[in-house]
């Protein structure tokens, strides 16, 4: 196991090497310049060019990217152009907001999914299965920031329960230090900062996760189908087992394996979705970092996010590759 | 970042939010309930409350603050720095201007003008301008406002390798103390609107902190200003909050005065709309046209509108064929139907422009010539004059979601164009895109806006000038001397009639179309009375709650 985790690993720097390559070639290939996109309207021809010295934009493409990667390999993702401060000291403050997001999303996902994906497959065509079914279709075809807008209008707008934007209420002091405000006051038993921060991650959490619950769901179902025909399914019913325990017993942990690596997969969409959710929630995260970096062309910043999101889907499927064995005791690496 | 509780003005009451209860009025130390003007719907748990009315009323509540209003802004705009030089968006310069300290501000109710640190100043021959400064101006730690805070400043803002505000002293050659309460200016070229290159943009700083602590100390930990307003937090992405500063000359006169202010950057427009509904925030900026209906149907808000200062305008470069023909440009002139774009699709939220600036601009004079009708016949006989007797193809080049409904604006423009015999295919690139060709001077014709145009030298200058930019490429030497001599002439009278001539004359030569200025819609809560300024700054002391 570890021989094999450790040859994923070096096998995670040409990918890293790969796709920061590319991105680094699509962001100079894009029309515009950080210069005139980042400095004012009425700077002089002199700033633009000291600017740009000092961006290091005036070397050649291959010495920009080596620069980059040399010095990001070290831990030195460089200073963003459009906020004058290290990539890395940005990213670490707005990372604890979309992990902790992408993290409540996914806890949605599997407590609403996986049950209901297996009620639905142990009793399919009942009307448990047509409404999990029907359920399931509705999240998968909702676009995530149609969703949300939906869910303020409704949440927010019609009923007044939940507030519309944002991490946090002022005035409510949280675990601002740490940034993780749900974890950090849940831990804490800072329960007003807690109950606040629960208040404002559940619409954004939905909304992010919608996709996730539909496609786990109809996962989860027909993975339980498939296995409820199984032998030892037949073998377990036959010995008077209780059904409840044959379900969840047999087969759910043998149902595990398709749910598990779908769940995985769809980590990668939900960070990607992330991006377009925290705008229409205004959610301090990565992803609206990320669109600001894009509009304003700002390479360091692009560079360094880039580097994270890849980072942490390498790691994501790391970690799927790894529960497999411990899931199931027949895979050995 | 937030400061420490000591350096807080007031504490938080947490537990006696009563939200949606509207507010009492306390006294520090005396028994009673406290209450927050505005905290949003969210209930907070009962027993916390009950024990806290009863403790307050038996025990009193001994230090605690008297009832704070609170007013809550959704802005667009963004709020990433600690360094109030660290950018130049017009949010931040408001705000900081209002904290910090600026040395003045444009009154537009009077049109002109108006000292905040500076009380006064002069011109003493063209190239020397004089700024005395206001004597009892004190930043909030008590240490007095003095000049060599401003040359401090200024060269901040010249040095600093995140300023970003270099272009608002750029006229500037030198600064220099002349006593502990003077300073002087002395530009480049004779620069009559040096104030609206400085007044509501140059931030004045502490000398004494910076030095004592470095900038990005300073900066992050000890934002001391001498503005009405003071610093209490500012989250990077999120909100910053700006609590009264009593000590502020006039300030404890003005009670209806919000004592704290919170910006939360709320970018979508649903968003503000739906949180100004829901209560979690009380002035909501640019409202869309579409919106402003539930805005106005909602029974706590109402819509308060203003014109921006932000001129909208078709840019024809003449660098380029077909444009470099004065009768195509105006034959675009007549072929587009302002007024009905603006009672349709604007739902009349815009100003017609006749001329490049509009009522309230420094300079506007309503019988500016010549004025472009919309005339669809004319504009067909001009373009066949100009030599296109079968009509002309033509590339035009819209932003899509930076202005206000810009990109259904070029849609109804395109058929206009084509009725009169300019065949424009419509183009929507992404925004980084065509901002960097416009400025590289690469866009031939293409619809656009230019900003905080209040004096509108700066702008003429940098679209129009020989040399100014390469946006548009126009270049006529009349117009050069025109805006040379405004830029020397220090008689307000005189200097507008200069303008007035130069602006006529791009008018007749329309290297632009000028169109017109929106109308910025906010929404405001019922309780609040505020009248919202063009330039788009909100200033805590111009707002009033009213229950």
């Amino acid at each position: 196991m570890a021989a094999y985790l450790v040859r994923r690993l070096a096998g995670t720097i040409p990918v890293l090497l790969l796709i920061t390559l590319l991105v680094f070639l699509l962001l100079h290939a894009a029309p515009g310049d950080p210069a005139s996109l980042l400095l004012s309207d009425a700077t002089s021809e002199a700033d633009v060019l000291e600017a740009r010295q000092r961006w290091g934009l005036d070397q050649p493409l291959h010495v920009q990217y080596l620069k980059f990667f040399t010095a990001a390999v070290t831990g030195d993702l460089g200073k963003s152009f459009r906020f004058a401060q290290p990539v890395a000291e940005l990213i670490a403050t707005r990372l604890p907001a979309t992990v902790e997001l992408a993290a409540f999303s996914i806890l949605i996902a599997v407590t609403l999914a996986v049950p209901l994906g297996v009620w639905a497959g142990a009793r399919p065509n009942s009307w448990v299965d047509n409404l999990g079914t029907s359920f399931g279709l509705f999240g998968i075809s909702m676009p995530n920031f149609w969703m949300g807008i939906m869910l303020i209008l409704l949440f927010s707008g019609s009923f007044h329960l939940l507030p519309s934007a944002g991490r946090s209420t002022y005035g409510v002091v949280g675990a601002q230090e740490t940034g993780f405000y749900f974890l950090g006051s849940l831990l804490g038993g800072n329960w007003p900062a807690f109950k606040d921060a629960l208040l404002h991650m559940a619409m954004p959490g939905l909304a992010l996760g919608a996709n996730m619950i539909g496609i786990l769901m109809r996962v989860t179902r027909s993975s339980v189908l498939e296995v409820l025909h199984e032998e030892y399914v037949v073998t377990a019913r036959a010995k008077g087992m209780a059904e409840r325990r044959v379900l969840w017993r047999h087969v759910l942990s043998n149902a595990l394996i398709p749910i598990i690596t779908v769940a995985g997969l769809e980590l990668g969409t939900l960070l990607s979705g992330s991006i377009i959710v925290e705008t229409v929630f205004a959610w301090p995260g990565m992803g609206s970092l990320l669109i600001t970096g894009v509009t304003s062309r700002d390479y360091p910043l692009v560079m360094g996010l880039v580097m994270m999101y890849t980072a942490a889907f390498v790691t994501i499927n790391l970690v799927i590759d790894a529960l497999y064995g411990i899931i199931d005791p027949r895979i050995r690496y | 970042m937030t400061l420490d509780t000591k350096q807080r003005e007031g504490i938080e009451i947490v537990g006696l939010e009563i939200p949606g209860y509207g507010s009492g009025k306390a006294t520090a130390g005396k028994p009673g309930l406290y209450i927050y003007k505005e905290v949003g719907m969210i209930g907070r748990n009962s027993k916390t409350l009950i024990a806290a009315f009863i403790f307050s009323l038996f025990v009193g509540a001994p230090g605690l603050a008297a009832a704070q209003s609170r007013v809550a802004i959704g802005v667009t705009e963004t709020m990433e720095t600690f360094n109030p030089y660290g950018d130049s968006v017009s949010l931040l310069y408001g705000i900081w201007c209002q904290v910090l300290g600026c040395l003045g501000t444009y009154d537009f109710g009077k049109g002109e003008y108006e000292g905040m640190l500076a009380e006064r100043w002069e011109v003493k021959d063209p190239k020397t301008w004089i700024f005395h400064l206001r004597k009892n101006a004190r930043f909030h730690d008590g240490s007095p406002v003095t000049a060599a805070d401003v040359i401090h400043s200024f060269n901040r803002i010249r040095t600093d390798p995140q300023s970003k505000q270099k272009q608002n002293i750029a006229p500037i050659a030198s600064a220099a103390a002349l006593d502990q309460y003077t300073v002087q200016f002395t530009t480049k070229q004779p620069t009559a609107p040096l104030t609206e290159y400085l007044f509501d943009r140059f931030i004045v700083t502490s000398k004494a902190i910076y030095d004592k602590y470095g900038a990005d100390v300073a900066d992050r930990k000890y934002p001391i200003g001498s503005g009405p307003y003071k610093f209490k937090e500012l989250i990077p992405g999120q909100r910053f909050v700006i609590t009264k500063n009593p000590d502020y000359p006039g300030m404890r006169e003005k009670k209806q005065a919000p004592d704290e202010l919170i910006f939360r950057i709320m970018r979508e427009p649903e968003q503000r709309v739906t949180a100004l509904l829901n209560g979690e925030i009380q002035i909501a900026q640019f409202i869309p046209p579409h919106l402003r209906e539930r805005v106005e149907k909602g029974p706590n808000s109402k819509i308060a509108p203003t014109d921006s200062v932000e001129i909208m305008f078709l840019a024809m470069s003449p660098k380029f064929k077909p444009w470099d023909n004065k009768l195509l440009r105006q034959a675009v002139a007549h072929a587009i139907d302002r007024d009905t774009i603006i009672a349709t699709l604007l739902k009349g939220e815009a100003t017609r422009l006749d001329g490049p600036i509009g009522p309230g601009q420094y300079g506007y004079s309503p019988n500016l010539k010549p004025k472009y009708e919309y005339n669809p016949e004319k504009a067909r006989q001009l373009v066949k004059q100009a030599g296109f007797p079968n009509g002309v193809d033509v590339d035009y080049y819209t932003p899509v979601g930076r202005y206000t409904l810009d990109k259904q604006i070029s849609e109804a423009i395109v058929p206009m164009l084509n009725a009169v015999g300019i065949r424009a295919r419509l183009q929507t690139p992404e925004w980084a895109t065509l901002w960097a060709n416009v400025q590289a001077g690469k866009v031939p014709f293409y619809y656009m806006g230019r900003g905080s145009v209040v004096d509108p030298s700066v702008a003429l200058s940098q679209y129009f000038e020989t040399g100014g930019s390469p946006r548009i490429g126009y270049s006529n030497p009349k117009f050069d001397k025109l805006l040379a001599q405004e830029r020397q002439t220090f008689d307000p009278a005189k200097r507008k009639k200069v303008l007035s001539e130069a602006m006529s004359l791009l008018t007749e030569e329309a290297p632009a179309h000028f169109l017109w200025r929106h109308q910025m819609l906010y929404g405001i809560a019922k309780n609040i009375d505020y009248k919202p300024t063009p330039s788009g700054r909100i200033f805590g002391d111009e707002i009033r709650v009213l229950r």
